[in-house]
């Protein structure tokens, strides 16, 4: 599964990475993600998750090999 | 002022609605930009006989930010979500107020003290429907689109916005 974060999760993981885990949800996927770096967890928690198609809820099942965006919340404007 | 490569319409053009809120139509209007916006030319094409008002708001970057003085900001996006997201918008928008042009283009990259950051136009039969339509896109893609904000300081210190502080300020922001 590869990963990408934007904006302020940059601080704590990179940009880009491919994640060993088999991870089939985005609480799986949070936890993972905790694990690596659990500094990251406040923003972690206040992120969305978006693969190719665009975001996605607690319901959604990841497919193998999936890229998933984590999306820390916007300040645009 | 200078000119976005990504539109640049005659004086007089005017944009098709529907490429405008779709948004992936060669040649519409790009919902995110790496260039200086072209706020002249997309008000320029943005008229339609049935629209008796044109409602332009233009985001721009402030040399201060809760008391701490800015250099600059620079934006990142998660540009093909951003882009699809605000197309969405768009279309929602035209839709609730019977919009005849709905735009929104919001740039990307380092942006300097008093240049345009976001812009939205909208145009609609009257005035009440162009503002209310207006000040809803704007808050929408402030508080969903997955663009970011790097606040650059004075002080040599940087950092990344989260949500906006709109509900914090009582005046108009």
């Amino acid at each position: 599964m590869t990963i990408h974060v934007y904006a302020g999760l940059k601080d704590y993981f990179s940009p880009e990475f491919e994640l060993a885990d088999e991870v089939y949800d985005i609480d799986q996927l949070r936890a993972c993600l905790l694990a690596i770096n659990e500094q990251a967890g406040k923003l972690l928690a206040a992120s969305r998750f978006a693969v190719e198609d665009g975001f996605i809820d607690n319901t959604y099942k990841f497919k193998a090999h999936e890229t998933v965006i984590v999306v820390p919340p916007s300040s645009g404007g | 002022m200078r000119q976005s490569s990504s539109f640049r319409p005659a004086a007089g053009d005017k944009i098709a609605a529907a490429e405008v809120a779709g948004g992936t139509v060669p040649g519409s209007v790009r919902g995110v930009v790496d260039q200086p916006i072209d706020m002249v030319g997309l008000l320029a094409g943005a008229h339609d006989p049935a629209a008796g008002a044109v409602v332009l708001f233009s985001g721009e970057v402030r040399d201060s930010n809760r008391g701490r003085a800015v250099r600059f900001l620079e934006y990142e996006a998660q540009v093909p979500l951003a882009e699809k997201m605000i197309a969405g918008i768009l279309g929602e928008a035209k839709e609730k107020w019977g919009l005849s042009i709905a735009i929104a283009q919001h740039r990307i990259g380092r942006v300097e003290i008093g240049e345009t950051a976001v812009v939205v136009i909208t145009a609609a039969v009257h005035r009440g429907e162009a503002y209310a339509a207006n000040r809803y896109i704007i808050d929408r893609i402030k508080h969903e689109a997955p663009i970011w904000k790097c606040e650059y300081y004075s002080d040599g210190t940087k950092e990344w916005g989260n949500n906006c502080h709109c509900g914090e300020v009582k005046e108009d922001v």
